[in-house]
């Protein structure tokens, strides 16, 4: 690759005084951005100059809104498990990396050619391995390689096309050319990355951003679906494409629902698929539904447990079967991570001039392989200078002792790179400007045509080499890279690109796991916000000037605590009230306490549980409610009080979001059935307990019990009198008008019930159809006369018995729709017996 | 020798099951000793979906499924299979083991290059050193391959007991080094991972082998078992079986299934059930000479 910058005679002196001038960038590598101390580059001149006329102070809160926005938008994970710990993958650093339009379009025609050559190699590998037996590729290449996957052998693959996906690492030497450090085949990470980065830097410089011609990304995930539709001749209004995830869990899951929303293709774990006749399903509440191609995000060894790696639990049993009779087009193909082999690089220049007549354009990173007599001379004789490390296996660990030992035993198993000097480029913290190594990771999908690369991509910086050359994106940080256009760029704006690509039209139906999780979600909402309001009441007494003693309603409000097991019970003969100090202590416990699902922490610990796993289904703006959540973790914040509010005013926020900007179909559903199903619940348990506490001594204990019902409100606008226990529980149980009560859960929940999906024609009222009528016409008949409130609180014959039924009831009906629609069967796998011969 | 093969694989849940999913190599493949003259598999209950393949290694691969409900699972296989006597075999005048871990190092030859992909590690067979020490004793300078190899299997079978509690699917070499007990498959996997230690090339034999009752005791039906043992490269003759079990070289008795570079590849029944609960498996296996 030529330097264009080196010898431009147009170069200029930048501004003085810039901000990016005082870093001293050290000489013995490549500066992407000076050229020499204070000679700015051409191409980094509009960027440099437009963020020297921002000053520091705002290009400080740009950062702050960068970071902001990135973990609004969910780039963060394990935030609320441990908020000391709240970590992130390639955290964004906003100064970009511009490329110029000319060393473009030798990278882009370098790993065109890279991309091809791989896939004809992955061709023959998998098919006549005239490679080995013609000399051109070492055979311990293929045979001791565990990236070559026997069963993948002979495998046909949509299309014919060996290697849809694919990204390669590349970083700029000391000299200013572009050399590949790795190449990516199975599933690269980072184009979810590279795609929000783009998002959030042109918002948050969008001046800069829409006045510079940059090239945008939209068409190439354009180019990335139309070609799979293609291939797989799929319908257009009805893919069945599935972006496979290996769940929340991954450091990158954030990018699986990105790529999922924005391609439009549902997200998916291992178990929503299975194999039937050799076909893939998805899982869906109505029933199995075809999947005719996946995107698939899951590493080539996990992808099968039965076809591969039997102990694994993740992946899709039967998947490889489905491939061999070429039911399902996998983006990429299992067995593609052959072409991420460390030594493979070594090979290329040879094999390129073979295949395919030409010189491989883009350049190695200098290294050898000492299963070849002169590259192990070479690396035995220069072992101090180079770094040995596993030419087949990634994950093969070196030991330092004795390392020539090791080679020499086992030459294939080992290969030996130069230290990479790794170029630099300005990068800002909150500490100011500072210096960043970069590499640059560059992203191909395969097209009719060929390949496409996309013109963008993620660099990947880190302040020393080493961070950056291991896999540990959250170690990491990463800029967006604009490829600079000589010509005006069309206005194609990555949300345009998002429609188009996005025809697909998600029926209502949705998969089991999904709707679990929505379902939990729902009902770890409503328990949260019920504990919420509880507590509460209790702070808000508290903080009056009354005596603990002269609130008779307090130990009727720790009671209500004490049942839900948030504070410790208290034997019969002791006061209800504990002394100010332990009772203040208890109720610390009950926000902040980690270990237990009791506290208000533990559970929107699992509120965020429940939503990261269905992250998909959530609008971006409920995620980024849900992200504010986790500043109730701080504990620092002040008042308890303010913080409950605060809290109480975030799920309300999402509640009301959910409520406006979800599609009323299955997903909307089974979370509002999930809510309905907990409010129900945590009403007809506070009535149970208030019917005791409720009269004595004063009122005041209905009143709190209605305030914690949350519809003290209404009993006052309707009333305007003081507080009777009949109306007080009428509104809370029986009327169908008040949101809060009994009965408007039931009906709205015999509304959800009708609209399930059934398997079978409807002939007779399923269990849960049942339930939910009985307990409904009961609440209806409930009578009320004949109540009486004195000492011993509210007395009825009939409310009692009333309220424990439907305690069962509510239960019973829970365990039915998740037997009926929920339900996950384990897998396990099975062996036949040792073979046992011997003859005596 | 004609024998009629019957191995019937049987499971029972404790759970209906609802999708079961098996690879079974129960095909006994066609060989230079062998001639397959019938193999016929039967399932019960019958599969929705039956596929049959070639594999990499050139062995007879079905897939099938089960996809209702079923709490029974049973496949039997029953094959024809006409063994032929073993050519002679001159193991001193085999070439010196250097020799051979040599030209397999070079792969010049097709064979060679063919049989050079059994020199690695496999997914249950280490290179390990311990092997290397076990294997270094029957292999002085020069010594000619087979009887190399013939050495290591008397050694194999003299030093270690035969015992089926001793070890599992999965117990590795160096373990099975480090106990001195095992059953077939151990014995072969060690002997494999011994010779492949040398830089020579070994597979592993899954198959059956006949057994004679006892003087004056009638055939017992059924009681046969699949069996495993090892097999060796040599140049100029091919591949030579060993049974490091029996301390033999397979002849007439022994019938092949399939081959791999370990138990994995060829496993005879392997599947994954999704519901069933505990399952109880059921193994039977008779070997009948045919008139």
């Amino acid at each position: 690759m030529t330097d264009v910058d080196a010898f431009d005679p147009t170069e200029s002196r930048s501004a003085p005084a810039s901000l990016f001038d005082r870093v001293s960038f050290p000489p013995e590598v490549w500066c992407e951005s000076f050229s020499s101390p204070a000679i700015v580059r051409n191409h980094w001149r509009p960027l440099l100059s437009a963020m020297d006329a921002m000053g520091a102070d705002l290009l400080g809160k740009r950062q702050a809104r960068v970071r902001r926005m990135r973990h609004e938008d969910g780039a963060t994970y394990n935030l609320f498990d441990d908020p000391s710990e709240r970590r992130t993958s390639w955290a964004l650093d906003m100064v970009p990396l511009p490329i110029t339009a000319l060393e473009w379009a030798e990278l882009e025609a370098g790993l065109i050619q890279r991309a091809r050559l791989l896939e004809q190699i992955l061709a023959d590998v998998h098919g006549p391995q005239n490679l080995i037996r013609d000399g051109l590729l070492p055979a311990e290449v293929v045979f001791a390689n565990p990236n070559f996957l026997r069963p993948c052998h002979g495998i046909q693959p949509a299309g014919n096309r060996y290697l849809t996906y694919y990204a390669a690492d590349l970083y700029r030497g000391a000299d200013g050319r572009f050399r590949v450090l790795r190449d990516h085949g199975e599933n690269p990470a980072g184009l979810g990355y590279a795609l929000e980065n783009r998002i959030v830097i042109s918002r948050v410089f969008s001046d800069l951003y829409h006045h510079t011609q940059i090239r945008r990304l939209a068409p190439f995930f354009q180019a990335f679906h139309h070609s799979l539709i293609e291939r797989a001749s799929l319908r257009q209004e009805d893919p069945g494409i599935v972006l496979l995830s290996s769940g929340p869990q991954s450091s990158v899951y954030f990018e699986h629902a990105l790529l999922s929303r924005y391609l439009g293709y549902p997200l998916v774990e291992s178990q929503d698929l299975t194999v039937r006749n050799g076909n893939v399903f998805l899982k869906k509440l109505a029933g199995l539904e075809p999947v005719a191609a996946i995107f698939r995000h899951l590493p080539d060894s996990g992808s099968d447990p039965f076809a591969l790696r039997r102990q694994t639990e993740t992946g899709v049993a039967g998947l490889i079967q489905a491939a061999r009779e070429q039911r399902i087009d996998l983006v990429n193909p299992i067995g593609s991570g052959f072409a991420g082999t460390p030594v493979m690089p070594v090979f290329l220049p040879a094999l390129c001039l073979k295949l395919m007549g030409e010189n491989l354009a883009l350049e190695n990173h200098p290294a050898w392989w000492c299963g070849d007599e002169d590259g192990r001379h070479h690396v035995l004789g220069n072992m101090g200078q180079l770094t040995v490390a596993p030419a087949m296996d990634r994950s093969m660990p070196i030991q330092a002792a004795d390392l020539p030992g090791q080679i020499r035993a086992m030459p294939h198993a080992f290969m030996a790179r130069e230290p990479v000097r790794v170029s630099v480029s300005p990068g800002w913290d909150p500490a100011g400007a500072g210096v960043r190594h970069t590499i640059l990771r560059i992203f191909v999908c395969a097209t009719e045509q060929g390949f496409a690369v996309m013109p963008g991509g993620l660099a990947i910086s880190a302040p020393d080499v080493d961070a950056l050359l291991g896999d540990f994106p959250e170690r990491q940080q990463s800029k967006d890279i604009w490829v600079l256009s000589d010509q005006p760029v069309a206005p194609f704006s990555l949300m345009d690109g998002l429609e188009t690509a996005t025809i697909v039209r998600r029926g209502s139906d949705l998969p089991s796991r999904v709707a679990d999780h929505l379902l939990w979600l729902g009902r770890y909402l409503e328990r949260a916000e019920g504990l919420i309001r509880l507590v509460r009441s209790v702070y808000v007494r508290l903080s009056g000037e009354a005596r603990l003693q002269d609130m008779p309603e307090l130990s009727f409000l720790l009671n209500l605590l004490r049942e839900q097991n948030a504070i410790p019970r208290v034997s019969d003969n002791a006061s209800p009230i504990p002394y100010f100090r332990d009772l203040w202590s208890q109720l610390h416990e009950v926000l902040y306490r980690k270990d237990t699902p009791e506290s208000v922490i533990g559970l929107l610990n699992r509120v965020q549980a429940a939503a990261r796993n269905v992250r998909d289904r959530l609008s971006l703006d409920c995620w980024r409610t849900l992200n504010r959540l986790e500043d109730f973790a701080d504990i620092s914040a002040g008042d308890p009080l303010d913080h409950l509010e605060d809290t109480l005013f975030t799920l309300s926020a999402f509640s009301g979001l959910a409520m406006e900007s979800m599609t009323r179909g299955l997903g909307w559903r089974f979370m509002d059935m999930g809510r309905r199903i907990e409010r129900a619940m945590n009403q007809t348990g506070l009535v149970r307990i208030g019917l005791h506490g409720a009269c004595a001594a004063s009122k005041s204990g209905l009143e709190a019990l209605l305030e914690v019902a949350d519809s003290i409100m209404t009993y006052r606008a309707r009333y305007r009198t003081t507080f009777q226990p009949a109306p007080a529980l009428d509104l809370m149980l029986m009327d169908e008008d008040n949101p809060k009560s009994l009965a408007f859960q039931l009906s709205r929940l015999s509304d959800h019930v009708e609209h399930l999906p059934r398997r079978t024609d409807r002939q007779f009222a399923s269990p849960e159809e049942r339930l939910v009528l009985e307990m409904l016409t009961s609440t209806r008949l409930l009578d009320l006369t004949g109540l009486t409130c004195g000492e011993n609180g509210i007395t009825s014959e009939s409310l009692t018995p009333f309220l424990e039924s439907m305690e069962r009831n509510l239960k019973a009906f829970a365990q039915h729709i998740s037997a009926h629609f929920l339900s996950r069967v384990p897998t396990t796998p099975h062996f036949s017996m040792i073979p046992q011969s011997k003859t005596d | 020798m004609k024998y009629r093969i019957i191995h019937k694989t049987a499971y029972r849940y404790s759970e209906p099951a609802s999708l079961s999913q098996n690879e079974v190599f129960l095909e006994p493949r066609q060989t230079p000793a062998q001639r397959v003259a019938q193999s016929r598999l039967s399932f019960a209950p019958e599969p929705q979906y039956l596929h049959r393949r070639t594999d990499y290694f050139g062995n007879i691969a079905h897939v099938f499924m089960v996809q209702h409900p079923h709490s029974e699972l049973a496949v039997t296989a029953t094959s024809v299979v006409e063994t032929i006597p073993a050519a002679r075999l001159c193991p001193s005048a085999t070439l010196p083991w250097e020799t051979v871990a040599q030209r397999l190092a070079v792969h010049a030859q097709p064979e060679a290059l063919a049989a050079f992909q059994f020199t690695f590690a496999s997914p249950l067979i280490t290179i390990h050193p311990s092997a290397m020490d076990y294997a270094r004793p029957c292999f002085p300078a020069g010594k000619p391959v087979l009887e190399g190899a013939m050495d290591l299997m008397q050694r194999i079978f003299t030093e270690f007991v035969y015992d089926k509690e001793a070890t599992t699917v999965d117990s590795s070499v160096e373990q099975v080094l480090a106990d001195r007990k095992g059953v077939c498959q151990d014995f072969a996997h060690l002997a494999i991972s011994c010779l492949r230690t040398l830089g020579l090339a070994a597979r592993y034999v899954s198959g059956y082998l006949e057994t004679t009752p006892p003087p004056g005791k009638p055939r017992l039906v059924g009681a046969d078992a699949s069996h495993a043992w090892a097999s060796l490269f040599v140049p100029d003759v091919g591949w030579v079986d060993l049974d490091p079990t029996n301390n033999l070289i397979p002849g007439e008795k022994h019938i092949t299934i399939a081959w791999g570079r370990d138990y994995g590849d060829v496993t005879p029944v392997k599947g994954v059930v999704m519901g069933g609960g505990a399952h109880d498996l059921t193994v039977i296996v008779d070997v009948a000479p045919q008139k």
